[in-house]
């Protein structure tokens, strides 16, 4: 079987991996709406992912080093409890302030 | 008792000080009987050390110069060595039996003079301390010791003359009299100090020692007997330093009997009179003493004819003495300054118990409110014009036998001679007036007069008593006396052992000497006694002059000035500087200037979560390039 390292070349994988992570960001800084935050922050976690497995695969092709799998695997599972945790606190806070727009909620201020 | 234990004298008093300060509320009586009883068996103790002082004189002859005991106390090796000692000798006798005496007599008085008063307890705690200081300081064999003594003894002047503490006037006199005689006490700490690095040792003995060995430089030497005189002159009150010492009649008269009479203020004469090898090794030393004492004694002697305030006459007496006191010292016969010392306790005392019986009686002290007190109190009138007698000259009481013997060793110097003879007529003249106003004419305050009362035992007893040695004291100069009394000799043979001097009755200075005074005494009694207006004319006729002693020369408000424009103006200033930069700028500066960034700062508290996300990406930016940075 081909290694995907002959046809695609590894820059592509993290060019890709940096262009997402980008979306992701400005997701993080100019959404209003929390759940929308969370979704960016989950873009950011999986470009990160990609470029994992993009070295994994890259960087080791016929050994049995599969690190960068590992590491994309457990960035998953932690991806997973942290949603589950952002959106408790999300919820909360719509109960409380009937909004979830995070401009809104200011009072911890100066 | 032995010599060597004579350490345990001032302990005495002490302990009485240290129990009365702690239980003295919870005592019947406040205590009183712990310190008379002290200061009783301390007197006793001090006859029993002249005894020992005298059976050696018996055995070792002219030679012996005194005992030494001291313990080490501090020692640090290789440079200090501080010991706890005492040295006897005879100056040391003689003081320790006056002050010991004096301070009983006092204390016994003040029984019946400050009874009732609100602060008795403390009273004689303070008086108590007081003797003790001032029995250490005559016994203190060493220059720190002798320190030590010597401030404690400023310390209890200062809370006894501010013993009446609702009087302004008293409280500023106190702080008046101990920041005078600091001066004066800066000068002797600093001669102490002086010599301990010149010879290695605070122990008087053997720093004379290495000064007649020649083992002080001259210029140290000179330094040091000049610092040490100034501190001598402070606590004696001689010129400039007098000014305290009137001023300390705001105290209790009792405490102006003992501490500003007979004991605290001859400190600085037994100093001089201890330390005179040390002023003969330094050219121009004894001179120095001899000018200082004349300057003083002539200056006081024309005060006492202006003041009203029995006590501040008797005070400016007190100066005159102490002058006299130097001028012995500084022509080389400390014979003559002991003996007048040792009379001059007892008649001084005497004068000032006495007054402090008038006032008792009269609630009075002005003698524009006295007169005609003789009829009412005659044990109080008899024993003040023996006193004030004594003071005058009048041959044969104790105060003429010893301006006799000043006046003798004067002879060879014409000018101080001439000086002296001067103040007789003066100091008669003066104290014949105080008396005669008091005591004598018509009552012009007739209430003080129906109120006026002889003095209680407590008080009458001590007048007596003074007023019986006031007779016969001043016979110690004869070696007659001296020998039945067990000495080797009298006054003169006694003290300075190894320079005898026979008391020397030249015919001729006595003669001219009880002339002066009688003349003096006329005149007083002319001025004062028969009803002419002479003091009215005289004083309206040399109206300047009147007006000069009135105003004590203006010292006082030339000091006042000095303090006001000098010593306030720089503080002025440094309290600028200490308020604006070392305080607004040093300290709150700091304080101030991180109140202002945290103020500023805060806005970066939005509350807002995108800002907040945005920080942590920038952060995390300039992170990455720094370590990529650093990579390359």
């Amino acid at each position: 079987m081909e290694a995907v390292s002959e046809q695609i070349p590894l820059e592509h994988f993290l060019v890709l991996s940096a262009i997402l992570f980008s979306i992701g960001v400005y997701g993080v800084l100019t959404r209003r709406n929390a759940v929308l935050i969370l979704m960016s922050v989950e873009l950011m976690l999986n470009a990160a992912s990609i470029n994992m497995v993009a070295f994994a695969a890259y960087a080791a092709p016929s050994a049995t080093i599969v690190t960068g799998i590992i590491f994309a695997i457990f960035i998953i599972t932690v991806a997973a409890a942290e949603v589950g945790l952002a959106l408790a606190i999300i919820l909360n806070l719509f109960r409380n302030r009937q909004t979830a727009n995070v401009d809104e909620v200011n009072q911890l201020k100066w | 008792m032995n010599m060597t234990d004579a350490w345990v004298l001032p302990l005495l008093p002490a302990a009485a000080f240290v129990l009365l300060a702690l239980l003295g509320p919870y005592l019947p009586r406040r205590g009183d009987w712990i310190a008379v009883g002290a200061i009783f068996a301390a007197f006793v103790l001090a006859l029993l050390v002249a005894a020992d002082f005298t059976s050696a004189l018996a055995d070792h002859g002219a030679e012996f110069a005194g005992v030494a005991n001291s313990v080490p106390w501090v020692e640090i090796p290789g440079s200090i060595e501080i010991r706890l000692g005492v040295h006897v000798d005879a100056i040391t006798v003689t003081m320790l039996i006056v002050v010991s005496f004096v301070a009983f007599l006092v204390q016994f008085y003040s029984l019946g003079y400050m009874k009732g008063d609100s602060r008795y307890g403390w009273y004689y705690a303070v008086i108590s301390l007081f003797a003790a200081s001032m029995l250490a300081l005559v016994l203190a064999g060493n220059f720190l010791l002798l320190y030590f003594a010597w401030e404690l003894v400023g310390l209890c002047s200062y809370l006894l003359i501010g013993h009446y503490n609702h009087l302004r006037s008293a409280a500023e006199a106190a702080k008046k009299a101990f920041i005078t005689t600091r001066i004066g006490d800066v000068g002797l700490l600093i001669a102490i100090i002086l010599l301990w690095r010149e010879t290695g040792t605070f122990d008087i003995q053997e720093v004379f020692a290495a000064a007649e060995a020649g083992a002080i430089r001259t210029e140290v030497l000179t330094a040091s007997v000049v610092l040490l005189f100034l501190g001598a002159m402070g606590k004696s009150a001689q010129f400039p330093f007098h000014v305290w010492l009137p001023d300390a009649m705001e105290g209790p008269t009792p405490v102006s009997a003992l501490i500003h009479a007979a004991t605290m203020v001859v400190a600085g004469v037994y100093l001089v009179a201890r330390t005179l090898p040390l002023f003969e090794l330094v050219a121009g030393g004894p001179e120095l003493v001899l000018a200082v004492g004349l300057f003083t004694t002539f200056l006081s002697a024309f005060l006492g004819l202006v003041m009203t305030d029995i006590k501040r006459v008797i005070a400016y007496s007190t100066i005159n003495s102490l002058g006299l006191m130097f001028v012995a010292l500084g022509v080389g016969s400390p014979a003559a300054a002991m003996l007048y010392l040792f009379t001059h306790a007892f008649f001084k005392a005497l004068l000032f118990l006495a007054a402090g019986s008038v006032i008792h009686a009269t609630e009075r002290q002005e003698v524009g409110q006295l007169g005609g007190l003789w009829s009412k109190m005659p044990v109080t009138s008899a024993t003040f014009a023996i006193g004030a007698l004594s003071m005058a000259g009048l041959p044969f009481l104790a105060g003429f036998w010893a301006k006799d013997e000043i006046l003798v060793a004067l002879t060879e110097n014409r000018a101080a001679f001439a000086l002296a003879l001067l103040t007789l007529p003066v100091t008669a003249i003066y104290m014949a007036r105080v008396f005669i106003l008091t005591f004598l004419g018509a009552p012009r305050d007739a209430e003080a007069h129906e109120h006026a009362h002889e003095s209680p035992l407590t008080m009458a007893l001590p007048l007596v008593a003074l007023a019986v040695l006031t007779l016969v004291a001043g016979f110690v100069a004869f070696d007659q006396v001296g020998r039945a009394l067990g000495f080797p000799g009298g006054i003169g043979e006694v003290i300075f052992a190894h320079e005898p001097h026979t008391f020397d009755f030249d015919i001729a200075v006595a003669a001219g000497s009880s002339v002066l005074v009688a003349v003096g005494l006329v005149a007083g009694w002319y001025a004062y006694a028969a009803r002419t207006e002479l003091p009215a004319r005289v004083s309206s006729a040399l109206r300047p002059v009147h007006v000069l002693l009135e105003r004590k020369y203006y010292l006082d408000d030339l000091y006042q000035t000095v303090i006001d424009r000098g010593v306030l103006g720089v503080s002025r200033v440094i309290a600028w500087f200490d308020r604006n930069v070392v305080n607004d700028t040093a300290v709150n500066g700091p304080a101030e200037t991180t109140s202002l960034i945290a103020y500023l700062l805060r806005f970066q508290q939005t509350g807002r979560v995108p800002n907040y996300a945005l920080a942590i990406i920038v952060g995390v930016v300039a992170l990455a390039l720094v370590a990529f940075s650093l990579k390359t």
